[in-house]
């Protein structure tokens, strides 16, 4: 789970590595993430998203398909 | 009785958890087992097996010595490419989203430095109350989330 300075340095690194180009995630979606996963990891009611959740969060931020479903195989 | 958690472990275990993150939280360093059972008036054979059951619940990764924190996500137990500072505290993130993560979970403007994995261009990104400023640097992760906790650490 990296930054990348641009889409063509991320197509670069998967490159020469010889890995597969995976979905990008714009900041503004990866602050979305960071807020559903951590805003309240310093308070007792804290859990992690179950695979359920995880689907519903990651589809309000525009992110679907397979990559993103933990129930997938890929 | 059947074998497993005892009555009162879930609530050892909500303490242990807690004492981990606060201590993260105020020091940006991991805490000692020792350090932990004092905080929560238990002993260190069980905050050991509070850290197992952490484990499992996958709330904490754990050195070979399952008594040393290697990740308490967002929080790294050790140093990574991905720093957060704060006014008063420097942390370790454990990859681009917990760099994101650690302002998020502290509820606190932070500086955000990385880099570019590819051409190692340094990223510094100022994180507000709201958010990250504008910015077209991008997220990429190679591994499916189907798969994220097999290896947490290459995720």
């Amino acid at each position: 789970m990296l930054f990348f300075r641009s889409e063509a340095q991320v197509i670069e690194w998967c490159r020469d590595r010889q890995v597969p180009v995976r979905p990008l995630v714009t900041l503004e979606q990866l602050w979305g993430l960071a807020l559903a996963w951590y805003a309240t990891r310093l308070r007792s009611e804290s859990r992690r998203p179950q695979a359920a959740e995880m689907v519903e969060i990651f589809a309000g931020l525009g992110l679907t398909g397979e990559f993103w479903d933990p129930g997938s195989r890929l | 009785m059947s074998g497993g958690i005892s009555p009162g472990s879930a609530d050892l275990d909500l303490e242990v958890k807690l004492a981990v993150y606060r201590h993260f939280a105020a020091t940006g360093k991991r805490p000692s087992a020792d350090q932990v059972a004092r905080e929560v008036s238990s002993d260190i054979s069980s905050v050991a097996e509070a850290y197992g059951r952490l484990r499992a619940q996958r709330v904490l990764l754990l050195e070979p010595d399952g008594r040393s924190i290697r990740m308490a996500p967002p929080f790294s137990g050790v140093p990574t490419q991905h720093v957060v500072e704060t006014g008063t505290v420097t942390y370790f993130a454990n990859c681009a989203w917990d760099a994101l993560g650690i302002p998020a979970a502290l509820g606190a403007p932070a500086t955000v430095r990385s880099r570019c994995e590819q051409s190692l261009e340094p990223l510094r990104l100022e994180v507000g109350l709201g958010g990250p400023g504008r910015s077209d640097w991008v997220f990429h992760c190679l591994v499916p989330a189907a798969r994220w906790w097999e290896d947490l650490v290459f995720t």
